[in-house]
Order: structure tokens, then sequence, then C-alpha cells
């Protein structure tokens, strides 16, 4: 907060007139006032993992290094989807590679949010006619928003995350939402594309369980079929051989 | 460049004498030879063996749907004469099956592979004709002419529609270019 605005308020309350509210507003000054501390927290740190798809990519480095330097907006690129916010889909998506998106949006951790950068994410694209690409990727996945353009320039990529953080800070960025409570509607979407066996390792619906999210459309038809066939994951057989230990142990149990 | 000089001229020769192949020199660097079906492994034997044509660039393939006929193109690569030969044949689209060059040219495993991916030609004699880069694909070889990429997206997809109000107004005054470029403010009268 500025400080002319502080003055300009301290102004207004010695006039002796209510505070003007605005729709939506908090009435009690004290009220969600730690909801607003985090979603202010929330939309200042963003780690972004950007799914490098098509040639909007390009347009990512010079956005990220000194020249647009999106570090000053609290964005930073990061390796993992464990420990991303924002997944950048950066193109075209052909039906392979959606697959890999939507595992690993899953692997986020919520809240989360999906940025669609290109022409190709919003309607194909130049790519409309192709048999192997994805048209709208919000069919698949909750997109957040589309940064439309082919390549859209680091301003309009800026321009866009900002965007994105004010929605965030004013509490309406609120997609992720979507998928858990709409969830049988984007599993019905990714069934017709890849057919009725497909499955991915994150149980959606316990999630949404977790995160308060289960709602009339969690669950449906496609979730139904999901349910027959679906396989339990099972833990990977992991096995440490090293023959120093395996002496060691052999010593304490003859010893 | 004598010696490559002296074997290109010893090749002319010996394709001109040969039957049933016709070939056409492009360039002193391009050789185009149109080869029946079952010749062609021989042809390509000839060029390996005896021409120093060691490098085989591609295998490309063309549908002609109108005449019955996959269009297979073999273009090879001499190292020593800096030239290229792309032996042409054809075989029939129905059944579309054909030897493969493997036994002669390694690399063609690769080729044949793709070409049965996407034109559904079978190589028999090629170490691996399973899938290759649309793995998950299930519909017919999307490369034939016959493929209505237009159509399958249409079935397989939806489109978003978009008619926020500043289209609406444009699309309602016919919609266009507002300003032609000629007219613009920096275009040169």
């Amino acid at each position: 907060m500025t400080k002319a605005h502080q003055t300009d308020q301290k102004q207004l309350a010695r006039a002796g007139d209510p505070l003007p509210v605005k729709a939506g507003k908090r009435t009690n000054p004290l009220a969600h006032v730690f909801d607003e501390l985090i979603a202010f927290a929330q939309s200042r740190s963003l780690f972004m993992l950007h799914y490098c798809t098509g040639c909007g990519a390009v347009e990512l480095p010079p956005a990220m290094t000194s020249r647009f330097d999106m570090e000053r907006l609290g964005i930073q690129p990061m390796v993992t989807p464990r420990q991303a916010d924002i997944l950048l889909v950066t193109g075209y998506v052909s039906v392979k590679t959606l697959k890999r998106v939507i595992l690993t949006y899953e692997q986020m951790p919520s809240p989360k949010y999906v940025i669609g950068i290109c022409s190709c994410t919003v309607n194909g694209g130049m790519y409309w006619q192709s048999y192997a690409t994805a048209k709208k990727l919000n069919d698949y996945l909750p997109v957040d928003m589309y940064i439309a353009g082919c390549m859209p320039r680091p301003e309009a990529v800026i321009a866009g995350l900002r965007e994105l953080i004010e929605n965030i800070k004013n509490g309406e960025g609120n997609a992720w939402q979507d998928y858990y409570r709409r969830y049988d509607y984007y599993l019905g979407n990714q069934q017709r594309l890849f057919g009725e066996t497909w499955q991915t390792p994150t149980d959606i619906i316990s999630e949404a369980e977790h995160y308060g999210q289960l709602g009339p459309e969690t669950r449906g038809e496609h979730t139904a079929l999901l349910e027959q066939h679906q396989k339990p994951l099972e833990a990977l057989d992991i096995k440490l051989s090293i023959a120093e230990l395996e002496q060691q142990r052999n010593w304490r149990s003859t010893g | 460049m004598t010696k490559g000089k002296e074997l290109s001229t010893w090749l002319d020769k010996v394709l001109s004498e040969l039957e049933g192949i016709e070939f056409r020199r492009k360039s002193s660097r391009r050789l185009r030879v149109d080869v029946a079906a079952d010749a062609l492994p021989a042809l390509l034997e000839l060029l390996r063996g005896r021409a120093s044509y060691v490098h085989l660039s591609a295998i490309s393939c063309v549908d002609w749907p109108d005449d019955g006929a996959f269009e297979l193109v073999y273009h090879v690569w001499s190292y020593e004469l800096q030239s290229l030969v792309s032996a042409h044949t054809r075989i029939p689209r129905e059944p579309g099956v054909y030897i493969s060059v493997y036994d002669i040219y390694t690399p063609a495993a690769f080729f044949e592979r793709d070409i049965h991916e996407m034109f559904g030609v079978y190589f028999e004699g090629s170490p691996d004709m399973s899938k290759f880069i649309l793995t998950e694909w299930d519909g017919p070889p999307p490369m034939r002419k016959d493929f209505d990429s237009e159509a399958w997206v249409n079935d397989h997809f939806d489109w978003q529609d978009y008619n926020p109000e500043w289209l609406k107004e444009i699309v309602a005054q016919g919609g266009g270019i507002a300003i032609r470029p000629d007219e613009q403010r920096f275009s040169r009268k």
C-alpha cells in the first residue's frame, strides 16, 4: 500500500464518512485477514513449471532472464511438478503429449494454475487440421488463462502472468477447484480421446475429498467406467544390494 | 575427381544397357532411375556394391490412389561421387506388401518402420514392423490420401467458440481489414 493511499484513508476517516465498501469486500477490517495475507503471499511466490511442448517456449528464456525478468514478479522456474504452482503449456499439445501433461498436472499440489500460451492451445492454431494434436486444452484441464498469439511476445506473457497474479490476490484464480468439482466432465473428454482404459496414477476423487471440493459432478458415468478397470497402484519393488551392508547384517545375525 | 567421372560414365553406360530401367540424369550430381519393383533390390546391390552409393538417405513413399499404387523412392548418396540417385518404384496399393532392403542398407529398418506406420505398407524381412512414433494411434494409416484428417478431427475434438463484442461489430461491417495496406500512413505511394 502506498503512502498516498494511506493518507487518503485517514482524511476520509477524519471527515466522518464511512469507508467506501467495494462489492465483495469485507466491512469488518479483520475478517478473512489471514486468507488475504495467504492469497497475497501465494500470488507473489509462484513457481512455474513450463511444459515446453511447442514453439512458444522460445519466448520464455527472454521473459525469465534479465531483459524482462520474471522474478521481479516472484515467478521463477521450477523443475519438478511436486513443487510447482503454475503449469505453463507453451504450444501445440499432441495427443501423446497431452497424456503426459495431464499426468504432470495431477502431480502438482493444489492450488495450481494452468496457462495456455499460443494459439495452438486455444483452438489448435495452425495445426487445426492435424489428427495428432489436441485442440482445446480446457477440455482436458481447467485452464486459468490463455495467452493468445503465435507466439506471444514476452510482454504479452508477462501481462498475462500479472493478470493471473491479480486473480490469485483477489481469490479468483479457482480453476483448479473446477477439476475436482467437475472431474467427470474432464475425465469424459480424456476417455473420448485416449480410450476407455485411460487411467492416471493419481486418485483425483480422494484428492477432491481431501481439499473439500467434492461436488455433485465429481462422480459420474465416466468415473464409474474408470473404477471398473482401475488397477490399484503398487509400490515399486526397490532392492538395494550393497555387499558391505549385507556383510554387516550377516555379522550381526551370527554374532 | 577423374575417378569419380569415370565411375559415373560407367554407371550411365551400365544403366543404359540394362533392360526395364528408365533413367534420367537431371544434373551431374542427380540421377533418377525408374525401376520395376522386383528389380529394385538388385539395382540397389549394384549401386552399393559397385558404384559407391553406400549411404541410404531416406525412403520416401507417395500414395497414388487413382493409380492404385504406392511409389517408393530410395535416395542413395555416394560420398565419392558426391551425387544422389533416387530410385523410384511402384507397388500395388493392395495388399501393399514389399521386400525389405534391410540386408543391403541397415538404416532401411528405420525408414520402413516409419512408412509402415504412416502408409500401412508392409515390408517383408524388415526386423521390426511394430509401432514407431504413433505408439498410441489406432486409426487408419494417417498419411494415406484417403485418410480425411479434417473429418477425423471434427469427429474427435470440439471447437472453441469465440464471439467477443468487438469481433461482432467487425463482422457486421463486412469483416476484413479496416485500413488497406496502401492507405496506411507509412505506406509508399
